[in-house]
């Protein structure tokens, strides 16, 4: 084994040496086999010290370093910068968390802290000697296109904010409706398959009756959600049932008819396939209020649960009830009904005043909209997950709000859930941002920490195709699984899957990890 | 003299699992002293076979500890974690051995208290069942 | 492909309790698919059984390894020398490696630590479901693709029982029955007429009811002019 180990323990400004003794750490440290140098520092984080620290790796040739400070994401950038600069690979570069994993927590344990101290110093020398140096790839990107599922208001704010990054963003839109976006704009287009990976997507999209391949570097899902559907029990009883976003339309139209106007917050007031939706209530006192300014003589009725209105939106429930919109508040116990011999007269139980009302109907309108179908159809062809109501997911919030677990992929609108315009446009400028911003890079970078099939062991049972949500696992031309590096996030869920062991995921090995443990076992507790 | 501390072994992700273990150091909290951590990227890199190995290797109790699992920054490790966890429960069930002595836990890199609670759960499980058995302790 | 199960650990742990030295083999093949069996599986059941004889205070050597197909000679030859070395051999592929080691090494000991299991595919992965039971004469021509012998409980041949209700079976309500997605895919095919023809009593002989079978291809065979000089017969 020919790794050449630099040690380096940091006394985080003299709070480790409080507890522990660092003299032992050291003597540990240089008669361990493979460590050429040993190195104690006052304050890692600080940097002013590293210049000291690369000077001793390039006369040691130091290739690896074990390093007792902080938390990794602290100490390692400017660390592992400086390392670069004489040669020692990134990876080579192990932090060991005495700081949080020893000194602050068992403040009150000496012997046992140095203890602990100690066998971790062994156990990261011990993996420091198992590890391979390891380089990333990159990839330039074929296109600088941004294509943008949907024209609506998510998916114009996105194109808008995108094209400030010099990308060529491109809008299909499924239906013809004129949409105002730079770019280019398709009409009669959607998104029926796409295959690559973040940076390098070779989509198949449907303009009008023929088939094209787009190339994109980022995508953002900005689809929509199911404004013109009504799904529910109530709203398939009642005459005159209409969705939101329909009567909003027709009141901008003047095309309403005349008649009692009822607003719902859900047509599923059993709950049990469609919540009430958070942009319900500032969506439907706006509309209530702007009938009531045109049409004073209509009865309006406001039915819901529970009054959410969001922030400002609180002053609208005032000016409504003002205007003579009549609240009506119901729970589930005793939810608004019609009898099927008579679907134009709602049966309502008021919370508040504790009456029954029975209204005679114009027009029930429902705000709570489902998903849009079209999901379904953009989810398998970029084979992104859905959530249980059928909506496109949304990754790790970790990752931000408007991205899908697939990098490059974005959702923004009502394709994530349904919202009003405001917040919709909102998150498709983020979306939008975001996506401009990838394209805008040229190039993607991948490798390093990634997996890899060993495919003399693969018995081709293609577990981590399936299992891997990046798509970096397929079954290629020998018929065994290879793993498509620039898609791989370097999880290591395929690695431990994998019931033939034919997959490894690098510095991250079951002998490394094995090791690691076996050591940190073998000291005294 | 004989060594009756707890060993106890901890696979954490370095996302959130370890984030918590950090977090609630440096919120003061105290917890014991014979917790070794192992990190890896993800607890859907931990294999049934890293949790066995370590209780051969003298670990009286194995956790694992990953994101929560509608927020696990690879989208579905955490989940892997559990079901990797829930087999081995499983075989040591079937060996008539304390199922109890391994287990799944999940964190948000912001719950300070979580961490501590865990390392108590798996000592509490050491105490009521000591060491697994054979060695000198 | 065939889909086996690990047994129940304590049997394997009391099947292997008296033996010094153990080693237990894997294969990669289906038994590695079907997630009972191959390496990983091996190494998982190595290492829990180390922890079970801590427990127990028993000093037993255990050690484990995997072979391509644990079903040809050739593999198994491979690691003869292990095999022979251990007091007794726990074979993880299905019956048909534990028993080609077996009749390799009729002296030595060889264990079955899997139960041999069926003929499935993964409907879904993590869940394999029976299709076939090998009966050597194949009708799902005549039945839209679906097989009524391995599919449907009383292995009907001309249409369902009268226990049959809402499509499901009345042996296991969990279970479709055959018939129902029978009548469906033919009439998707428009093929009902197939339903209406009856089909004769089944000629089992070909089955495993008609005794041990065996398949032979004259042109694959090697002549004994071919054999002489290869060592494994």
């Amino acid at each position: 084994m020919n790794a050449k180990i630099q040690v380096l323990l940091c006394k985080c400004c003299s709070e480790v040496p409080e507890l522990l003794n660092i003299a032992k750490l050291e003597k540990l440290a240089s008669e361990s086999g493979n460590v050429l140098s040993v190195m104690t520092l006052d304050a890692l984080c600080d940097g002013k010290e590293l210049a000291m620290v690369v000077a001793e790796a390039r006369i040691k040739e130091i290739d690896r370093a074990v390093v007792l400070a902080c938390q990794k994401k602290d100490v390692s950038p400017a660390l592992i910068k400086a390392y670069k600069r004489v040669g020692v690979n990134e990876h080579l570069v192990q932090i060991v968390n005495i700081r949080e994993e020893v000194v602050l927590p068992h403040a009150a344990e000496q012997e046992r802290a140095q203890a602990k101290a100690q066998t971790m110093l062994l156990s990261a020398l011990a993996r420091s000697r198992l590890l391979q140096p390891l380089e990333r790839s990159s990839e330039d990107m074929k296109t600088r296109n941004v294509v943008i599922v949907g024209g609506g208001v998510a998916g114009q704010a996105a194109a808008k904010e995108a094209a400030k990054y010099g990308v060529h963003t491109i809008i299909l839109e499924k239906t013809g409706k004129s949409v105002t976006a730079p770019g280019v704009v398709m009409p009669h287009a959607t998104l029926i398959g796409g295959k690559g990976y973040g940076g390098n997507f070779e989509l198949k999209i449907r303009v009008g009756e023929s088939l094209e391949d787009l190339g994109a570097a980022s995508v953002v899902i900005a689809s929509g959600g199911g404004w013109s559907t009504l799904k529910g029990a109530l709203a398939k009883a009642v005459r005159g049932a209409m969705p939101l976003y329909e009567f909003h339309q027709k009141l901008h139209a003047e095309q309403t008819s005349a008649g009692t106007v009822v607003f719902m917050d859900t047509p599923d007031p059993a709950g049990k396939t469609l919540k009430v939706q958070d942009y319900a209530w500032d969506e439907t006192l706006e509309t209530a209020i702007e009938l009531k300014r045109k049409h004073p003589e209509t009865a309006v009725y406001v039915i819901f649960q529970e009054m959410r209105a969001s922030g400002l939106s609180e002053l609208a429930y005032k000016e409504a009830a003002e205007l003579g919109v009549k609240f009506v508040r119901y729970d589930r116990s005793a939810t608004p009904k019609v009898d099927p011999k008579d679907p134009t007269t709602l049966s309502v139980k008021d919370l508040t005043q504790g009456d029954e009302l029975k209204i005679r109907l114009g027009t029930m309108v429902f705000a709570s909209i489902p998903a849009s179908p079209d999901n379904q159809i953009i989810a398998e062809a970029l084979r992104i997950p859905m959530s249980v109501d059928g909506a496109i997911r949304r990754g790790s919030i970790q990752r931000g709000p408007v991205s899908t677990p697939k990098p490059g992929v974005f959702v923004c609108g009502s394709a994530l859930f349904p919202k009003s315009r405001e917040v919709a446009a909102a998150e498709g400028q983020a979306a939008g941002k975001l996506a401009g911003e990838f394209a805008a890079r040229g190039s993607i970078e991948f490798g390093g920490i990634v997996a890899q099939v060993t495919q003399e062991k693969c018995s081709a049972c293609l577990t981590c195709v399936r299992t891997c949500p990046y798509e970096a696992p397929f079954i290629g031309t020998a018929s065994k699984a290879e793993i498509r590096v620039q898609a791989c996030q370097g999880c290591g869920m395929c690695v431990g899957i994998c019931p033939s062991k034919a997959i490894e995921l690098h510095n991250y090995t079951d002998d490394q990890i094995m090791t690691e443990s076996k050591t940190l076992l073998g000291g005294d507790f | 003299m004989p060594d009756t501390r707890p060993k106890i072994v901890g696979f954490c992700c370095e996302r959130h699992g370890m984030d918590a273990a950090v977090l609630a150091a440096r919120s003061g909290k105290q917890f014991e002293a014979s917790v070794r951590l192992v990190q890896v990227p993800c607890t859907g890199r931990v294999d049934g076979m890293h949790i066995l190995r370590a209780l051969e290797d003298g670990a009286d109790a194995v956790f694992v500890l990953g994101c929560l699992e509608k927020n696990c920054y690879y989208d579905t490790g955490s989940i892997e974690g559990r079901k990797r966890v829930g087999y081995v429960k499983q075989m040591l069930s079937e060996l008539g051995l304390e199922k109890e002595r391994v287990e799944m836990f999940n964190a948000a890199s912001s719950n300070s208290w979580v961490f501590p609670e865990i390392v108590a759960k798996m000592v509490e499980v050491v105490k009521k069942f000591g060491p697994i058995g054979g060695e000198k302790r | 492909m065939i889909v086996a199960k690990r047994k129940p650990l304590n049997e394997i742990a009391e099947m292997l309790a008296p033996y010094k030295k153990v080693t237990v083999i894997g294969c990669r093949s289906c038994v590695a698919i079907c997630l009972a069996g191959g390496e990983k599986e091996v190494k998982m059941l190595v290492s829990a059984l180390k922890v079970k004889n801590k427990r127990d205070g028993r000093k037993q050597h255990i050690e484990g390894t995997v072979v391509e197909r644990q079903c040809e000679k050739e593999w198994v030859q491979e690691i003869e020398a292990q095999i022979l070395d251990s007091d007794v051999t726990l074979s993880m592929a299905c019956s048909l490696g534990a028993q080609t080691i077996g009749d390799m090494y009729p002296k030595h000991l060889t264990f079955p630590g899997l139960n041999t299991g069926m003929f499935g595919v993964p409907e879904e992965q993590g869940v394999w479901s029976e299709k076939c039971v090998g009966c050597g004469n194949c009708i799902i021509h005549t039945t839209g693709g679906i097989c009524p012998i391995a599919r449907c409980a009383k292995s009907m041949l001309n249409g369902p029982c009268g226990g049959s209700a809402n499509r499901k079976c009345e042996v296991n309500l969990e279970v479709d029955c055959a018939w129902a997605a029978i009548y469906d895919r033919l009439k998707l095919q428009n093929r009902l007429d197939l339903i209406e023809s009856v089909t004769p009593a089944k000629d089992w002989s070909t089955s495993h009811s008609g005794g041990r079978r065996v398949f032979e291809r004259e042109d694959a065979k090697l002549t004994p002019h071919q054999k002489k000089g290869k060592g494994v017969t």
